[in-house]
């Protein structure tokens, strides 16, 4: 059977015209939504003052609700760690012995450390905190990795700088609110963080893989450098993050790179702290350092 | 309906609420808002809460959201969950297009042949949003893709049903 010519509601002319100017306005939206996303795509920066008032806006609302599940949580997480105290109190005690034995041996490097820095006048910049804000929220409905973090302008943060917590490295800030800023984390596919090996220092590239973890090739083809357990930290290529802030840790070896999950966890980290860029150059053009996003 | 007959609430005063035209839109707004729960995960496989909802809605009955809503309801969409401004306009209004010249083709329908258009329509949002991701420098290997479609395709019924209560329950029913 022929299907009809058209959805004929009846023989309202009222009821047709209305059915076929709602046809053309849905195909008018769907034009108007493809002008956009290409704007979106050209042109990404025309749409900041839209996504950061929409940011201001949410933020507040994710910020509260994530107030209340983290005091539910810890009134459970509280009347766990009351379980097996002892046992969890003896291998405390030893951790500590342990750490503090280690606190000693590492500030006797550092004595040397600037000692040997002071002797080759080598200048070094430690990066200064802008702002710290709460990691409220973050995209679970996409593969794209973002957070919203409680940090905006009106806190000094601007796009393109990079935001770490006390663990490692989290992301860099890629819109930004006057009172919230979203992140772009480094699991996700379009961060890539030039990185280096802790152990022998050997260049790698850092890039997410959309699935919580992260992708490590080497910069130089050859035998795969990575074990596992190896950690990775910063190199200050690229001038956007400071050197030697650490990233992921190896969980996997491939045919000629690893698989690494990252070190600062943003389901627990509760702090994320915005710092300058490494070289202030970079936050004029981190479009052009880091690709598009 | 018989079973109606037997329920508490009496016969007298019920009818369509008073905002009955709006509620679907409005529960899609609301679904979109999920995403603004505050869960922070390092894994995004929770389906797209208002696309479902919305296609729940569109297959349930063709009248409950009139099909250029989509747009404003894609933009609603965008600004609350973050993606790309442009990108739900486009898929939703073309999703429902699809299903206004579907709604022509098609002889019956039933809930296997509604689920599999969801499904489509759903794989059909998750292919568009991968390229797009791409193109904005996130290539994927399109095995991230596949495990959130499944959850999606697996919770639509949940969602159509959702819809149908939401239904009843703005008509008086």
């Amino acid at each position: 059977m022929a299907p009809p010519t058209g959805a004929r509601p009846g023989w309202s002319r009222r009821a047709q015209y209305g059915l076929f100017f709602g046809f053309l306005a849905t195909i008018a939206g769907l034009l108007v939504g493809l002008f956009l996303l290409g704007l979106s795509l050209v042109a990404p920066q025309a749409y900041a003052g839209v996504r950061g008032v929409a940011l201001d806006t949410t933020a507040p609302i994710t910020g509260a609700l994530r107030q209340a599940t983290t005091t539910v949580g810890g009134l459970f997480s509280g009347a766990g760690n009351y379980w097996d105290a002892a046992r969890q109190n003896a291998q405390l005690k030893e951790e500590r012995a342990r750490m503090h034995r280690q606190i000693i041996q590492a500030r006797a490097i550092v004595n040397e450390n600037r000692q040997l820095k002071a002797a080759l006048q080598l200048r070094e910049k430690t990066p200064a905190a802008v702002a710290s804000g709460r990691i409220v929220g973050s995209s679970f409905e996409s593969r794209r990795r973002f957070a919203v973090i409680s940090a905006g302008t009106g806190n000094g943060v601007r796009v393109g700088m990079p935001v770490r917590a006390a663990d490692g490295l989290v992301g860099r800030v890629v819109d930004a609110g006057s009172t919230a800023s979203r992140v772009l984390l480094i699991s996700d596919r379009a961060n890539i963080v030039p990185a280096r090996l802790l152990r022998g220092g050997q260049a790698v590239i850092s890039t997410g893989r959309g699935d919580g973890t992260i992708d490590l090739r080497p910069l130089e083809v050859g035998r795969n450098p990575f074990k596992r357990g190896d950690i990775v930290v910063t190199s200050g290529t690229g001038g956007i993050y400071s050197p030697g802030i650490p990233i992921a840790r190896v969980v996997k070896l491939d045919d000629d790179g690893a698989v690494a999950l990252p070190v600062a966890d943003p389901s627990n980290v509760s702090f994320a702290l915005v710092e300058q860029p490494f070289e202030e150059s970079a936050l004029r053009a981190p479009a052009e350092a880091q690709g598009p996003r | 309906m018989v079973r109606s007959a037997l329920g508490t609430g009496g016969a007298i005063n019920r009818g369509p609420k008073r905002l009955a035209l709006f509620i679907p839109a409005m529960t899609v707004v609301a679904a979109s808002a999920l995403a603004l729960l505050p869960i922070v995960t390092e894994v995004g496989w929770v389906p797209d809460f208002g696309f479902l909802l919305l296609l729940s809605w569109r297959l349930l009955r063709s009248d409950a959201i009139p099909s250029w809503w989509a747009a404003p309801l894609g933009f609603a969409n965008d600004v609350l969950t973050g993606v790309p401004i442009g990108l739900s306009v486009t898929i939703w209004s073309g999703a429902f297009l699809a299903l206004d010249l579907l709604d022509r083709r098609t002889m019956w329908r039933d809930y296997w042949v509604e689920w599999a258009l969801a499904a489509l329509l759903l794989l059909a949002n998750d292919v568009i949003r991968w390229r797009i991701d791409a193109l904005m420098g996130a290539r994927h290997e399109f095995a991230v893709v596949w495990s959130p479609l499944i959850i999606a395709i697996l919770v639509f019924p949940l969602a159509a049903w959702a819809a149908s209560a939401l239904d009843r329950w703005r008509l008086g029913r």
